[in-house]
């Protein structure tokens, strides 16, 4: 190159250097930072922001909301909380993981405390809550299963679509009518039951839990330091050799179906346990399917309502806003701004005086949630090392699912490696 | 010399006539079919692009979109993010990363390739041992690093870890091992610097390799996800990566707009690869009937 | 005293480095100087934090945050787990797909394109082989996703047309790690492709035509000339491929994280497991100083082994 060619490279360079040092703008608000990772509900966290305009009337706080991807949010959220300068002043997340296992939470201020106790649905009093002290506010009501039926394929099994099974006896009789097999031996068109199969263990177990609560058995022991003589249990053995069987014997839901929220709106599964959100993003992919929402099948007991992820939002411990923080907290804390929150994105409001709104009266699974409100509340799991026991334990629900070996070994192992996490 | 031996093979070759001119062509199919085999995704991928959400689930497959001039998508990802500034942002990083690397790889492989100093050995092995770091045991503590230089969310420390690339030292090296020692020596006699030989002889003979390592640290440079998911917060310092995922979440992917994303974000380098690339295969190939 | 002997060899050596006394002395310290920024770059980004994380192997954090030293305890933890053997297991079976096919298919497709006489022609092939190296791991690793998935994807569609059944692919537990496995030799193999290019490129062509005139035939003239003067670039292109799959990650995180039933969890998937999503921070470095001396350990063998000298 001749000298005028390096001349303007060495130009580039510098410019792009220049550029580089510039970095993002500096802004002067004051802003208290709010990191979330529910990246699938945009409305819900730009709500943050609007509110946090308000709220900068009277405190001089605006509110900054950044969404972290879902896929690497652990080692984000990690390394910021961390190194404190740069962590956020709220953030998004269990709180048995990030106020249990480490010390990132501030605790919530008591007269706060106290409103969230007098207002949360039984179901929910737990969460948001580590060792009886409360952290963090839950921000989502409804985040358990129900059972989600396509109307017109039921129509056309000759089932009744208003009359949903109500034991799993039942439900499994359905499931058979709704199978449609491939008469050359291969899968079947159509699945009476979606599946979940694929993806990271702990969504696997979680998917299985309401069926391992209905025939009463229980990941954990009561004080959650046990895993052996529950994990493994008969009455697990028999719960995972029934939900085995859908794939394996019955042959009522497929491994080969992908994602079972797509084979629900394709109309290929004709029954899904999906959580509240679900019916949103049916309405907005696939418009075209009648559905109808109920609560779960029982067998010796009720599911009810549970939740292996509770999603809350926390304080952060050392944010120098943490103060200004828990104003913004309170400044939202009232079942209007609850309710105006939750519209916005379609989801269930978290207050107990919002649950028999018009707004929740008119979604379709109103009733449905009345009914598994009403059962039992089943066991919870908020320990530390949630995501590694319920790994170790989806091990074997996806063990049995592929046919890697059978139920009872398979749980006797898990529990055996639930107790050594346990132990460590 | 060169002229008349070719002239002899050619001739050479000629006697040998037909089976020749098959095996060639055999060659040239198998070689062009691989390249498609190898380019098909991209064509899925840019025809997906040009579907709505339920023609992509749409079974039987059907590989036409309805419309082929379907650009919904497109605007829609421009809509629901500002992917010009993520491309500014990618282009920026790319670009200092490249260079960066080019100038310090270059000094490191003359380092290496023609000077003997104690320890040359260990420090050489010492920097193929970066390549054996896994990147996710050492993102915490760089990330606290990064804070207390108050680097994030910057150029600067989105650039940090992809300054300089082991591989690029690594060809930067072998190319330089190859220079004759004499024309170093001359150089040396005629009462050059160091640094002098460096700029008036090694680099004008290494063009094509440094321009290859340009070209392949831009784009790994702009393919990066993992630290920049980490280092960077504020929406306007995205990067295209970043850009990408936004397509995915916590349950479901939007393949119409991630596959136009896709696209979109290719195109940059695509276009980069196409001008440099000419000059790169071109210098190559001169460099090669020099020897 | 041997030991001392080196030592105070050394402390001299460097010495002069900082006070070079003659020309030569000189010479080195240019020598190192040239190599300085890359090492205090390297340096400072990896080797520090790794050193740090190597300090946390041999630390437990309890709940609450609180670090505990426990010496090699985690070690003798971390290296007697099966889920770790299983991920050692499954990466390096992903690694016996990966390296042999990347460098075999990339040697081919650079001897066939150094064969196209037609110069525009060579470069549509070549920058067609070298495009998937342009995408990032997770977009191609989504879009392979979805021409794998069994319902919508094209591949199963293709193959119907041959006869052959749906498969599972990346829900399957046979099938799942060979997937995957392709991905990272569709990324790859352009790169690969265009180092050998570049080296057969400068090959004089006269070693060719003494061959011919010795009547050499064109398997003779490969095995004889060709893989002998490529030697240094297949040695560097084998190191770099398997470091690169020892090391692989995005592809699996952006799909199968680690599923169906752990068949494809490999060892830095388990490590961002453990130290992200289960909090075992000292585990997770374990893993790391695994992976590293056993990268090491690997490379320092296989250049000592491969590696001849080349007759010019």
């Amino acid at each position: 190159m001749k000298r005028s060619g390096w001349r303007m490279l060495v130009i580039l360079a510098a410019a792009v250097f220049a550029a580089a040092l510039s970095g993002a703008s500096v802004a002067q608000q004051k802003k208290l930072v709010l990191w979330t990772h529910w990246d699938q509900n945009p409305e819900f966290n730009k709500w943050y922001a609007d509110k946090g305009k308000e709220f900068a009337k009277k405190s001089g706080y605006e509110v900054e909301v950044v969404t972290i991807p879902y896929q690497g949010y652990e080692a984000k959220y990690l390394a910021a909380l961390m190194a404190k300068s740069s962590a956020p002043d709220i953030f998004m997340g269990m709180t048995h993981h990030w106020c249990g296992q480490y010390d990132f939470c501030d605790k919530m201020p008591a007269d706060l405390a106290k409103t969230y106790d007098e207002n949360l649905p039984k179901y929910m009093a737990e969460v948001g809550k580590w060792k009886g002290v409360r952290y963090g506010i839950p921000i989502e009501h409804g985040n358990f299963q129900q059972m989600y039926i396509n109307v017109d394929m039921f129509k056309k099994a000759g089932l009744n679509p208003d009359d949903p099974p109500k034991t799993f006896d039942k439900w499994l009789a359905d499931m058979k009518k709704l199978t449609i097999a491939d008469p050359k031996g291969g899968e079947p068109t159509q699945v009476g039951f979606a599946i979940r199969s694929k993806g990271a263990p702990v969504g696997i177990t979680d998917k299985f839990l309401p069926f391992a609560h209905a025939w009463g058995a229980r990941m954990l022991s009561p004080e959650l330091d046990k895993a052996t003589g529950y994990a493994n249990s008969p009455q697990m053995v028999a719960a995972l050799t029934f939900f085995g069987d859908l794939v394996n014997k019955d042959k009522v839901a497929s491994l080969a179906f992908g994602n079972p929220e797509d084979a629900f709106g394709q109309k290929r599964a004709a029954v899904i346990f999906r959580e509240s959100w679900f019916f949103g993003w049916l309405k907005k992919n696939a418009p075209d399917v009648n559905f109808k929402v109920y609560a779960l099948p029982c067998e010796k007991v009720c599911p009810g309502a549970g939740a292996l992820f509770p999603w809350t939002d926390l304080v952060y411990k050392n944010s120098p806003n943490k103060q200004v923080a828990w104003e913004f907290m309170k400044f939202i804390s009232n079942p209007k701004d609850d309710m105006e929150h939750h519209q916005l994105q379609g989801i269930l409001p978290v207050w107990t005086p919002n649950l028999d709104s018009a707004y929740v009266k008119a979604r379709p699974d109103y009733q449905s949630t009345k009914d598994m409100l009403a059962q039992q509340v089943p066991p919870t799991y908020f320990h530390p090392k949630s995501n590694e026991l319920a790994t170790a334990f989806g091990e074997a629900v996806v063990g049995v699912l592929f046919g890697k070996g059978q139920p009872k070994p398979l749980l006797d192992e898990a529990a055996a490696k639930m107790d050594r996490i346990l132990k460590d | 010399m060169n002229s008349i031996a070719s002239a002899s093979a050619s001739s050479h070759q000629a006697g040998l006539g037909l089976k020749q001119v098959h095996v060639r062509w055999l060659i040239t199919l198998a070689v062009a079919c691989g390249a498609i085999i190898v380019f098909f995704p991209f064509f899925w991928m840019a025809v997906t692009s040009l579907k709505t959400a339920p023609e992509i689930q749409r079974v039987p497959l059907q590989i036409a979109p309805d419309h082929w001039l379907n650009f919904n998508n497109y605007f829609e990802v421009f809509k629901r993010e500002p992917f010009l500034r993520y491309l500014l942002n990618s282009t920026i990083v790319a670009s200092i990363s490249a260079v960066s690397s080019v100038v310090v790889s270059s000094l490191a492989g003359f380092g290496f390739a023609k000077y003997d100093f104690p320890g040359k050995n260990v420090f050489f092995l010492a920097v193929v041992g970066i390549l054996m770091v896994p990147f996710q045991s050492v993102v915490v503590p760089l990330y606290v690093w990064m804070n207390d230089l108050g680097l994030l969310d910057t150029y600067a420390g989105i650039v940090a870890p992809d300054l300089v690339s082991v591989f690029g030292v690594f060809l930067m090296r072998q190319a330089i091992e190859t220079i004759p020692n004499d024309y170093i020596d001359a150089a040396r006699i005629d009462g050059c610097s160091e640094l002098r030989i460096f700029w008036l002889v090694i680099l004008p003979s290494v063009k094509p390799a440094m321009a290859t390592l340009l070209i392949i640290k831009f784009m790994w440079s702009w393919n990066e996800f993992f630290w920049p998911m980490v280092v960077i917060s504020s929406p306007q310092m995205k990067v295209v990566t970043m850009g990408l995922i936004s397509f995915t979440n916590m349950y479901f992917i939007e393949y119409n707009l991630l596959t136009a994303a896709a696209v979109i974000s290719i195109l940059p380098i695509l276009l980069i690869f196409v001008t440099l690339q000419r000059w790169v295969v071109q210098a190559v190939v001169m460099s090669g009937l020099k020897g | 005293m041997l030991r001392h002997q080196v030592f105070a060899t050394a402390m001299r050596q460097w010495f002069r480095i900082a006070f070079p006394r003659n020309y030569l002395d000189r010479r080195k310290r240019a020598g190192f100087l040239f190599v300085l920024p890359a090492l205090l770059f390297f340096g400072s980004v990896f080797l520090l934090p790794l050193a740090q994380s190597v300090t946390y192997s041999f630390y437990k954090i309890a709940p609450g945050g609180a670090k505990e030293f426990v010496g090699l305890r985690l070690y003798e933890k971390v290296l007697t787990d099966p889920t770790f053997w299983t991920a050692v297991g499954n990466t390096v079976q992903l690694l016996l797909f990966c390296v042999p096919t990347t460098v075999v298919l990339a040697l081919a497709v650079a001897l066939g394109l150094n064969r196209i006489a037609n110069l525009r022609w060579r470069n549509v092939w070549a920058s067609m082989y070298f495009l998937p190296f342009a995408t990032s791991l997770v977009a191609a690793a989504l879009i392979w996703q979805w021409i794998y998935d069994p319902i919508y994807g094209f591949l199963n569609y293709a193959l119907s047309f041959i006869g052959i059944a749906p498969k599972k692919w990346l829900q399957s537990l046979v099938e799942v790690r060979p997937a995957i496995a392709a991905v990272s030799v569709w990324v790859r193999i352009g790169f690969d492709t265009m180092i050998f290019l570049a080296a057969l490129q400068s090959i004089p062509q006269e070693y060719y035509e003494a061959a011919d005139m010795d009547g050499a035939s064109a398997v003779q003239r490969l095995r004889y000339i060709t893989l002998p003067l490529l030697n240094p670039q297949i040695i560097m292109v084998c190191i770099l491929e398997l470091i690169f799959n020892f090391k692989i990650f995005d592809q699996v995180y952006a799909t199968t994280q680690g599923g169906p039933a752990g068949e494809s969890q490999t060892i830095i998937m388990l490590l961002y497991d453990t130290a992200f999503k289960y909090f075992r921070f000292g585990d997770a470095s374990v893993m790391a100083v695994f992976v590293f001396v056993t990268l090491m350990l690997v490379t320092l063998l296989q250049w000592r082994l491969f590696r001849k000298p080349v007759e010019y």
